[in-house]
């Protein structure tokens, strides 16, 4: 049964794209057959990411305006020839698609992929509901700041009031230090606050940074401690048991998370 | 419950999230947390049988005598009737149920003590 789940945040810069592209290169190293949406038009940042730019030759708008066939568009991966980009324009706007549009196009791409994830737009206007149009699941990906997760919030509030509730939090950029020192909200203080399953915690990883910029996904490197958390709720998407890794916080921190992990099959 | 004048009220079981609003005419009770960005607005009192971390407006077309009552009051901000308090900067909440009403025109916080 083919996924479409999209990647959302409310606030920007917070790692959604990030998220997106590790995310979709652990599933297609899990031998999922997998298409990353980038929904995010007129800012795209996928390809780069994925260090497809490029090979880009048609994006989405093209697709939804009849310029292009489907499969034309999607930009096969690098290394995994089980994953795909489906770019979006650069030269136009978030009015160039609309949200049947986009619904249409998830339904045709689930006829050939195990995984349709979608990278949305920072914000909660037409980018933003042109990225949940198709989408059945969603994961909000917050930072530990206040103001991320006060947009989360808002943004889990209208996943709600479109019927799309339960979806599944992952918080980027843990500092484990600062969270000890007591300068950083712990992971129970968001998940008190969001109230949401938790899939992952990511930590601050510099490394991220440094692989983002020459195209390469954190996933793929061993010692990358970003890339290992990717890899683990990649895992957790498909339905595994994987246990939360421990980010040297205090004894028992784990035990007291209340919420089950996992994003679950249905 | 006598010379207690009969009250309606809004329930509600869920939890309100940033941007989003209840407002009724009479009290409102909600089974759930009210997050920070959210807003409760009643003309008569404001039960939250959760967390009450949003804004809540009690008592909201002049009712001086109506009540603010959570299990946990982080409340960015209290209003009752035409009162606004909040909570002195840094100070903490105490993590049990509090009640707000508002004394001597201004709104006053005290442990809610079962039984008391
Ligand atoms: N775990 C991490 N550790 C270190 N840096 C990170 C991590 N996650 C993301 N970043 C960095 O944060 C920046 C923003 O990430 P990203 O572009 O994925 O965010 P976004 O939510 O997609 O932003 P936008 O809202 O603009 O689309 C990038 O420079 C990225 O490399
Ligand atoms: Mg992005």
């Amino acid at each position: 049964m083919p996924q479409v789940i999209v990647v959302t945040s409310g606030k920007g810069g917070v790692g959604k794209t990030t998220t997106t592209a590790n995310l979709g290169t652990a599933l297609a190293m899990l031998n999922q057959h997998v298409v990353l949406i980038d929904a995010d038009i007129g800012l795209r940042n996928l390809d780069v990411v994925l260090g497809l730019e490029n090979r880009i030759v048609y994006d989405l708008v093209d697709v939804v305006e009849g310029y292009c066939r489907l499969r034309q568009a999607l930009v096969r991966d690098k290394q995994f020839d089980n994953l795909y980009l489906l770019p979006a324009a650069q030269t136009k706007d978030k009015t160039a698609v609309n949200p049947e549009q986009m619904t249409a196009l998830c339904q045709e791409l689930r006829q050939d992929f195990d995984y349709i994830m979608i990278d949305c737009p920072a914000g909660i206007e037409q980018g933003f509901k042109n990225a949940i149009a198709g989408a059945e699941k969603a994961i909000i990906v917050t930072t530990p700041e206040v103001a991320a997760i006060r947009d989360a919030d808002r943004i889990i509030g209208l996943l709600e009031a479109e019927g799309r509730g339960d979806p599944k939090l992952v918080i980027n950029r843990l500092r484990p230090n600062m969270v000890r020192r007591g300068d950083m909200l712990d992971i129970i203080d968001v998940i008190d606050i969001l109230a949401i399953d938790l899939l992952g915690v990511v930590p601050e990883d510099e490394r991220v940074v440094a692989l983002t910029n020459r195209g390469e996904a954190a996933v793929l490197q061993n010692n990358s401690r970003a890339g290992k958390a990717y890899r683990n709720i990649a895992l957790r998407i498909t339905g595994e048991n994987v246990p939360l890794m421990p980010l040297a916080e205090e004894e028992g921190l784990w035990d007291r998370l209340r919420r089950a992990v996992g994003l679950g099959r249905h | 419950m006598e010379g207690a004048a009969e009250k309606k009220a809004l329930f509600l079981q869920r939890t309100l999230r940033s941007g989003q609003r209840v407002r009724y005419d009479g009290s409102i009770v909600i089974l759930g947390d009210v997050n920070p960005g959210a807003e409760v607005v009643a003309s008569g009192d404001i039960i939250i049988l959760g967390a009450l971390r949003g804004v809540a407006h009690a008592g909201a077309t002049g009712d001086p005598t109506a009540l603010v009552a959570a299990l946990q009051l982080h409340a960015t901000q209290l209003r009752i009737a035409s009162c606004i308090g909040r909570r002195p900067d840094g100070d903490k909440a105490s993590g049990s149920p509090e009640i707000a009403r508002v004394q001597d025109g201004i709104v006053i916080v005290n442990p809610y003590l079962l039984g008391a």
